[in-house]
Parts: structure tokens; C-alpha cells; sequence
């Protein structure tokens, strides 16, 4: 599904060029749960960004789902956004002024989706993450847990085939992080989807299925978890 | 959608309640100002538009010429025979009429007697103009000679009703005419304005000169409808010459003028129109695309300044897979909401503002709910003002980096908005900064033409209209009114004091050269008493005395006028004067007759028993109103026919400032209009830049900043943009205001004080406005703010 080659970044100063990535070549498969750990300023939300668009590498080759989208134009990356990737934050970024259920609708709409179909799937979504009770609620009237369970929603509104989500924990206690884990293990194997995610944490990694050990921008290790 | 996006903006305007009521606040105000000015400019541009036939009329226009066939001016009044020899020969004319001058003349029903606006016209005149009819036949109602045409208001005060065809009433006292119609009251946008109208063969037959054919006298107005396929320009080339053709000595040339262009291009120079009140209507629209601009740079400043709080909405959005034109038009769709609600309330605002307006201009506007044109004003306002104040918040904030965005990291492209957004606030500064530049070199203007001296005393000097059986019983009128004690001076004359209404040239004295014989000298004509009435300073000589039978052939000459004529020793020389010797008698002062900008003109006052005019001085002894009152009893018991009308000088006086009064306060209002939008945007733009570097001046706080630094520091960023608009505008103001001054031959002087004045004004307002922002940043508690980090 997604084929790095040589992937650098870096950020020239002065002539002196600071490397974030160094010659990342990896393969990551539909299906497939990867989580990408390593010290702070390895390199790990880079190479994150990169793979989800929102960066264009210095050096090196991108193929998602067959293409070359190394440097791809904005039409052809919203198109991506739309049908295929979903993100999660680590602040869960939900959009301030509008309403739980405005939150997941808001992707639908990008897509042109029908209302009867939108009403549908967001029944569908709420119903499933448990906050049919909140969706008139505003993101401000809620816990740090289910805000992120809103933002992993509005993430799958759209059905992505792959999620990428950048330390989706973070900013969670343990308890609510282990259930924001189960989903996505649960999403991993129920319904196939491709996540990749960035964690500090050695546990929340064994949710998935590899680990790319990431550090001064090289990949030090590619685990499989068993 | 769209039911999202206008949810959210919705939400977001009431989060940011000040926010909010600063945007719409600016926003309702200039498009309040906006549409009054254009409304305004609509009314001037809308003269004598109003009728079927507006396009095809034409007005006989007249260049005069000198020897060399140069014009020396354009005229719009000429000769009674003019329509007829124009129809005669050209068949391109279809049909035209003879307007006079608008008069107020006495028109009486039994007791209830009124002056009204009258003109004397031909018949083809209600053919020009297809006025409403309320009733009567437009196309004989001035068939019969002793007709008469009345508007509904005219018709209402002499009989309180409107259903008065063929009713009688009295004219001027002399003859009775009948009500052939009644019409809707005029628009009061018309150039030939009146409340009755009256046929020219009436005119033919009250008085003795219209009647004969006379190539030499320009009295009238001439209209006519020229055939709609005729090419004006082709017309008039053909009537070159044609006026010598029929009167050899004439010097002159007619031409056809469209009526249209009459009101705002009805300004010649050298025989071209050089433009007319077309410069007012173009101030007006300036102005109010100045203001508008203003309020909408407002809009965009705090758009943009509020970015901080809108990045991560972009960021999310656009990983979400919404386009840079879903955002755009989300931004849009935000600007275009503010907007409509600025529209509404500035629609409340001009209900209430117009009455005001109207009073100011002396104009009748009213915005006509009914009426396609004006929505179709407001309706491009608003597409206008939401595109130019959305746009670029808009392209601004969709063009903003997804991964910065949601980092909250405002270093992004700062240098390029901090700069765009800093001219915007000098834009808008400048433009404050030249309206109030103008205003106070208006007032000064004002001030100095009003501090001429005029040559003569206006305290307790009145006039009265010298009519009717006035004209026989004048020196009963004296005496009467000198032993009564109510005036201390009394005298006639052929014009008032306050207003030039006569010239001549072509007098005639030792030692002239043949130039001399084309200065034009004021000239007014009375008999006695008129230096001392209006006390006018005579330095030589003696005023006019019934003691010397011989002064009714003599004349006082202006100090102006001996000037001009090289005279050494005036008084007891004779000069010719409308053909005949006149003695000169006596000197005077010159005095201000006429526009009171105008270097005064050589003038003469000759004995002659003309008159229009009693001017009497009231005594300063007695109350003001007691005095009145004998006089309005006085002369009503000696002329009962006509309503007593009696004018202050002082009054008149004022009036003739009245385009500069009214230039004074536009320039005022809107500037303290645009100060204040200004302001709002300033204050606004403070909260944010103020908000954004609460943690700096925090941690400068706990450094062991004072207050008073903390809020220069704050403040400076601001003032320095103040001053460079300061420095910017300044010069453009003198550039302007030099050549507003230029219209006047009498004017004051842009002094260096008057700048400084609005370079302070201007700072301290705008210090006043940073102040409560900076001071409230100064006084947080440090630890609020940094606890949050």
C-alpha cells in the first residue's frame, strides 16, 4: 500500500544541512497495524507527515496505492484526503464551534455524501463509539477520552482504508488510553484498516502488529510483534 | 454545507461579541454614510431625468464674443424671438418654449393673498415636460392668456384643496386669472422649478418690453424638443452665425445644450463645458468610497488579526479534505453575513439619517422601498463590500500550512501579513487624517471670508420688497416709519444690498483707453439716503441731497472704480454713463455685492428713481420686536394687497456661504465618521496584537517592567503607523485643500499650524483608542498568563 524509498528530509541552514530523515526506504502492506517509536527528535512525526501528505520529502520516493505521490497537486491530495486517509491528533484538533455530530459530519459533506447516507453513517459511528448521548454536545463539554473517541470517529466517517494517527494517547490517562488502543486494534482487525501510529509508549506499541524503531532520522529496526 | 458553514459563522460571531459589534458597528456606519452619499450623488445625477421627452430636450445657450471672435463667455438666457427664428428655419425643431426667470408673484383668493415660485412660459412648455396631471388638459391648459397652472401644494394653500379647476384668482393685483390645472408637486431635482405657471402672453400683456422682437436683449430661457433622429452636434455647427444673420451688430453665437447636462456640467469656459456640479457629485462618490473602503479594511484587519484562533479550524478542515475553495468560500460566506447584517442596521440607520440629511443639503431624498433601482444600490453595496472585505481573509487564511496551523505557530509568514495589514491601518489613517485637514481649512475659509469686512453695517439692516402700491406711497412710507421711531434710516433701491444683481460697461471718462471701454462696473440705482441707510463710508464728496436739483443726473463712484479709471481728483468730474453726463459727486468705500470671495468689483451708484428694494436700519433704541411690528403694520396698511416680507441683510448674507457651510459640515461628518470607523479597527486590531503578546509583556512584568513602559511599548507598533500616515497624508491634504482654495479669489492661507493641529488631533485620538488596551495588557497578573504555558 505504501512504498518509501530513500526518503531524507532535511532543513538547510546556512549551508549546513540538518538531516530529520535519513534514506527511509520501507514497505508498509494493506492491513497491516505499524507503530513508529523513537526519542523525541528522531524523526518519527515527520516521517508521519510525509506519509500522510502534509509534507513533501527533500529527497526520495513516495508511492501510495501504486502511485507516485512524491510531490503530488493539491486537487489530487484533497481527493486522497477524502477517500482514503483519516487522521488522528494527539490534541484531537475537533473543530471548536461545531457540534460532536457536526465534527463527524464535516468530512461527509467534503465528500458530497447525501444527507440520508451521512444521517446514516453517523448513527452508525455514534452508536458504535457509545456518544449517541453527546453528539449535541460541543468538544469543550468534553473529557480528553472522548474527545479523541470524536476525533477517531470523524477520522472513519469517511471510510478510510488507513488511519494515521500522530501519538493519539498523548494526552490521555492510562485508562482511556487503553480503550483508545482496543479500538483501534479492534478497527485493525475487524475492518482491515491500515493504521499507522506514532507512541512513546513500548505498550501501546504491542497493540499492533510492527514497530519501526526510528532514531537521529534512520530507521534502527523494523520488529514484528508477534 | 452551506448550512454548516453559515452555523458556525453564526456561532463564531457570538462568541466574539466585541468582535462582532466592531465589525458591524464599522461596517453599519460607512454603509450608512456609503448610501447617503450615493443617494445624493443618485439625486444630483437624476436632474431633469425625470421626463419622457428628458433626452431630447435642448437649451439655447449663448457664447459671446469678442473682436476677435474669441468667446468670452457662455450664457444660458436669450433673446424672446429666438424660439420662433430657431422653428422657422429649422425644421429639425419640433416644438419649444419661452421660460422667464422663477419670481415670486402675489396670487390672491379673496383674502387669502401668497407669493408663490412663478415662471411665465410658452404653451408648448407642458409638451416638454409630462408632469402627473392631477387634473386639467396638458395640452390646452395654457391655451387661454389669463391662465393659470398650479402645483397640489400651491393649489392646497390658496384654496385647502386641490379640486379648484376653473376657479379664479387674483395675479400680482392686476389681472384675474383661471385654474386650467392642477399638477403633481415637481421633483425638486428639476432645473426649471416653480409652484405656478402662467402663459408668456400674459407676461406680453402686463408689461411693455417682452413683446417687441429684441436681438439685443438676453431675457429668457429657451427650450425646445429637437427631432429625436437629429444629431446635436451636426444641429449646431449650422447655427454658426445664425444669431448675425438676423441682428448684425450681435457679436455672439447660439448653440443647443442638453437639458440633462445642464445641472451637472453646466459650467463654460471659452465656450466648453468645463464641468458644473458634476465635481460635487464626484466629491460625494470619492467620499463615499473612501468611507466604505475604511469599514471594509476594517473587516479584513480583524479578520486576518483573528487567524490565531482560526488556524487549527484550517488545519483540521483541510486534512479532512476540504479544498482551498471550500474554505474560500466559507470565509466568504462569513464576510457576505456581517455584511448583510451591517445593511440591515445601516437601513435603520438612514431611516433615521435622512430627515437630518436633507435638512443639511437643503434636498428632498427619500429612499423609496418600492423603487428596483434602489435595492439594486443596496444589493451591490453588499456584493461589493462582502467581496472586497472577504477577500483577502479569505485567500489569507485558506492558504495557511496544515502542519503549522495546528501547531499554533504564529511565526508563519508574519512578515508578509503584519505588512499588508500595516498599510491597510496607514490607508485608512491618511484618509482620516485629509478629511480632517479639509475640515478645518474649510472652516478657516469660511471664517475669513465671514471676517471681511463688507463695507457696510448689517446690524439692524432689513429689506422689504418695494412693490405694489409701495411705489406711489414711498415717501409716505418714510416719514411714517421715521417718526415712528422704529427706523432710524430708510431708502430705496434697484437691488438688495446683499446680492449683485446688475452690471454695465461701457462708461466713458477723460483719459480712457479703448480696453476700458470692456471693465464692467456694479452698478445699483437709488435715490436718497442709500450711504447713509446702509452706511456705506463715502471718502469724498457728498451722498445724493434733494437740496440740489441737479443730483438726479449725478453718480458716487466706488474707490474701486476711481482706481480703474485713473481719476485724480473724482468728485466734480463728469463721466458718461448709459449714454449720458453724469456728475460725480461723491467717493465710497468699496463694499462686498455679490459672491463675498470675489475681489470686489468697480462700482457705481447712480441716482434714478428704480426700485425693488426698501432697505431700512432699524433703531437700535427700541426692541427688536416691537420695531418689527410697526413696520409690518405700517407698511400692510399701505400696501394691503401684499404680504409684508421682511429679510435681515445678515440673513441674506449667510446664505451666500451656503455651499461652503454645507461643504464645512459634510467634510465634518464624514470625518469625524472616518475617524471614528478608524478608531474602531484600531481598537479592535489593539485587543488582538495585545492579546497575542500578553505572555511577553508578562514575563517583562516579572522582569520588573512598569506600566507606563509596558504601554509604550505596546503602543508604539500602533503610533508609528499613525505617524506615517500622518507623514503620507499631510502633503496629499495641502495638495488638495491648496486647490479647493484656488475657487476663491478672496482666500486664506494653509499655515503650518493647521497641519500640526491634525498630526496631534490625529495622535491623540489614536492614543486615546490603544490606551485601554494597553493599559488593561499592563495591569494583568503575570501568573495568569504564564500558568497556561
Amino acid at each position: 500500500m505504501i512504498q518509501l524509498t530513500n526518503i531524507e528530509k532535511y532543513y538547510a541552514n546556512k549551508g549546513v544541512k540538518n538531516y530529520v530523515l535519513r534514506l527511509v526506504t520501507t514497505t508498509i502492506k494493506q492491513g497491516e497495524f505499524v507503530s513508529i517509536m523513537g526519542p523525541s527528535g528522531a524523526g518519527k512525526s515527520t516521517l508521519l507527515n510525509i506519509i500522510g501528505m502534509l509534507e513533501e520529502p527533500t529527497y526520495g520516493t513516495y508511492e501510495f496505492l501504486g502511485e507516485n505521490v512524491t510531490s503530488l497537486n493539491e486537487r489530487k491530495r484533497i481527493e486522497l484526503y477524502r477517500n482514503h486517509i483519516g487522521f488522528v491528533f494527539q490534541a484531537y484538533h475537533l473543530i471548536d464551534e461545531m457540534t460532536v455530530y457536526e465534527n463527524i459530519e464535516a468530512p461527509l459533506l467534503y465528500k458530497k455524501i447525501g444527507s440520508s447516507e451521512r444521517a446514516s453513517r453517523i448513527a452508525d459511528l455514534l452508536d458504535r463509539f457509545n456518544i449517541v448521548a453527546k453528539k449535541d454536545l460541543f468538544p469543550n463539554q468534553l473529557s480528553g477520552g472522548q474527545q479523541q473517541l470524536v476525533g477517531i470517529a470523524r477520522a472513519l466517517a469517511a471510510q478510510p482504508s488507513i488511519i494515521l494517527a500522530d501519538e493519539p494517547t498523548g494526552n490521555l490517562q492510562s485508562a482511556q488510553a487503553e480503550e483508545i488502543m482496543e479500538l483501534f486494534k479492534k478497527l485493525n482487525q475487524e475492518d482491515g484498516i491500515t493504521i499507522i501510529q506514532v507512541t512513546h509508549s513500548e505498550k501501546n506499541a504491542q497493540y499492533g502488529n510492527r514497530i519501526l524503531h526510528i532514531a537521529d532520522g534512520v530507521v534502527k529496526e523494523d520488529v514484528t510483534v508477534a | 454545507m452551506f448550512k454548516l458553514n453559515l452555523k458556525i459563522a453564526l456561532r463564531n460571531l457570538f462568541r466574539n461579541k466585541v468582535y462582532a459589534a466592531i465589525n458591524i458597528g464599522g461596517l453599519a456606519i460607512g454603509l450608512t454614510s456609503c448610501l447617503l452619499l450615493l443617494l445624493y450623488a443618485g439625486y444630483e445625477w437624476g436632474y431633469d431625468r425625470q421626463f419622457k421627452n428628458s433626452p431630447h430636450i435642448y437649451q439655447a445657450m449663448i457664447n459671446l464674443n469678442d473682436q476677435k471672435g474669441e468667446v468670452i463667455r457662455t450664457i444660458n438666457q436669450s433673446q424672446n424671438v429666438m424660439l420662433a427664428a430657431l422653428k422657422e428655419e429649422f425644421p429639425d425643431v419640433l416644438y419649444g418654449a419661452r421660460v422667464t426667470d422663477v419670481y415670486k408673484r402675489l396670487v390672491a383668493n379673496g383674502e387669502e393673498s401668497l407669493k408663490l415660485d412663478s415662471r411665465y412660459v410658452d404653451p408648448d412648455f407642458l409638451k416638454l415636460f409630462d408632469y402627473h396631471f392631477i387634473s386639467g388638459n396638458p395640452a390646452k391648459a395654457l391655451n387661454d392668456p389669463n391662465a393659470i397652472v398650479l402645483t397640489e401644494t400651491a393649489a392646497k394653500r390658496i384654496f385647502g384643496t386641490t379640486d379648484v379647476l376653473n376657479q379664479k384668482v387674483r395675479f400680482e393685483n392686476q389681472v384675474d386669472l383661471k385654474v386650467t390645472a392642477v399638477i403633481k408637486d415637481l421633483p425638486t431635482n428639476v432645473t426649471y422649478g416653480f409652484e405656478s405657471l402662467t402663459t408668456f402672453t400674459l407676461y406680453e400683456n402686463l408689461n411693455q418690453w417682452p413683446k417687441k422682437p429684441n436681438w439685443g436683449s438676453h431675457d429668457y430661457y429657451t427650450l425646445l424638443k429637437l427631432n429625436e433622429n437629429t444629431d446635436v452636434n451636426a444641429f449646431n455647427l449650422k447655427l454658426k452665425g445664425f444669431v448675425g444673420k438676423h441682428f448684425a451688430a450681435a457679436k455672439e453665437d447660439v448653440f443647443l445644450y442638453p437639458l440633462t447636462k445642464l445641472h451637472l456640467y453646466g459650467a463654460f469656459l471659452n465656450g466648453k463645458s468645463i464641468g458644473g456640479n458634476i465635481k460635487q457629485v464626484q466629491l460625494f462618490v470619492g467620499l463615499s468610497i473612501g468611507i466604505l473602503l475604511i469599514a471594509c479594511i476594517n473587516f479584513m484587519n480583524l479578520a486576518t488579526a483573528s487567524t490565531q484562533g482560526r488556524a487549527k479550524e484550517i488545519g483540521v478542515k483541510k486534512t479532512m479534505g476540504a479544498s482551498r475553495t471550500n474554505l474560500v468560500f466559507q470565509f466568504m460566506l462569513e464576510s457576505f453575513i456581517l455584511t448583510l447584517i451591517g445593511i440591515l442596521l445601516s437601513i435603520i440607520l438612514l431611516e433615521f439619517s435622512l430627515p437630518m440629511f436633507n435638512r443639511l443639503l437643503g434636498i428632498e431624498i427619500v429612499f423609496d422601498y418600492l423603487n428596483p433601482t434602489n435595492w439594486i444600490l443596496i444589493f451591490s453595496v453588499l456584493i461589493i463590500t462582502g467581496f472586497i472585505s472577504g477577500s483577502y481573509p479569505s485567500f489569507y487564511l485558506s492558504g495557511f500550512n496544515v502542519i503549522q496551523s495546528l501547531k499554533k505557530s504564529l511565526n508563519f509568514k508574519k512578515g508578509y501579513a503584519l505588512t499588508f495589514r500595516q498599510v491597510l491601518v496607514v490607508i485608512q489613517f491618511g484618509f482620516s487624517v485629509v478629511l480632517i485637514a479639509a475640515t478645518i481649512t474649510i472652516y478657516k475659509q469660511i471664517q475669513f471670508i465671514k471676517n471681511t469686512p463688507l463695507g457696510y453695517n448689517t446690524n439692524g439692516l432689513l429689506e422689504i420688497p418695494h412693490e405694489g402700491l409701495l411705489y406711489e406711497k414711498f415717501n409716505l412710507l418714510k416719514t411714517r416709519l421715521l417718526s415712528s421711531g422704529a427706523v432710524v434710516g430708510i431708502t430705496q433701491s434697484s437691488g438688495s444690498i446683499s446680492n449683485k444683481n446688475s452690471s454695465v460697461r461701457g462708461l466713458g471718462w477723460d483719459g480712457m483707453s479703448e480696453s476700458d471701454k470692456m471693465i464692467d462696473f456694479d452698478q445699483i440705482y437709488t435715490t436718497y439716503d442709500f450711504t447713509k441707510t446702509v452706511n456705506i463710508r463715502l471718502l469724498a464728496g457728498r451722498d445724493f441731497d434733494q437740496k440740489f436739483a441737479s443730483d438726479t443726473a449725478a453718480i458716487l463712484l466706488s474707490k474701486k472704480a476711481v482706481e480703474v479709471m485713473h481719476l485724480k481728483n473724482p468728485v466734480g468730474t463728469s463721466i458718461v454713463y448709459q449714454g449720458t453726463k453724469r456728475n460725480v459727486v461723491g467717493v465710497f468705500d468699496n463694499i462686498v455685492w455679490g459672491d463675498p470671495s470675489k475681489v470686489a468689483a468697480p462700482m457705481v451708484i447712480a441716482y434714478a428713481d428704480i426700485s425693488d428694494v426698501i432697505t431700512m436700519r432699524l433703531n437700535p433704541h427700541n426692541s427688536l420686536s416691537e420695531s418689527i411690528g410697526i413696520i409690518n403694520k405700517l407698511v400692510k396698511e399701505l400696501n394691503p394687497n401684499f404680504p409684508v416680507e421682511i429679510k435681515f441683510i445678515d440673513g441674506l448674507n449667510e446664505i451666500k456661504l451656503k455651499n461652503e457651510k454645507i461643504l464645512g459640515t459634510l467634510a465634518n461628518l464624514f470625518g469625524c465618521l472616518a475617524v471614528f470607523i478608524s478608531c474602531l479597527g484600531l481598537f479592535g486590531l489593539s485587543s488582538f496584537s495585545t492579546a497575542q503578546r500578553i505572555k511577553e509583556v508578562s514575563i517583562r512584568k516579572i522582569l520588573g517592567a512598569s506600566i507606563t513602559e509596558l504601554m509604550t511599548l505596546l503602543s508604539l507598533s500602533f503610533l508609528k503607523l499613525i505617524f506615517i500616515a500622518i507623514v503620507i497624508a499631510l502633503p496629499v491634504a495641502y495638495y488638495i485643500m491648496n486647490n479647493w482654495l484656488m475657487h476663491f479669489e478672496l482666500r486664506t492661507s494653509l499655515n503650518l499650524w493647521m497641519f500640526m493641529a491634525t498630526a496631534i488631533l490625529t495622535l491623540v485620538i489614536s492614543i486615546l483608542t490603544i490606551t485601554w488596551q494597553t493599559y488593561r495588557a499592563a495591569k494583568t497578573n503575570a501568573v495568569n498568563a504564564l500558568k497556561y504555558e
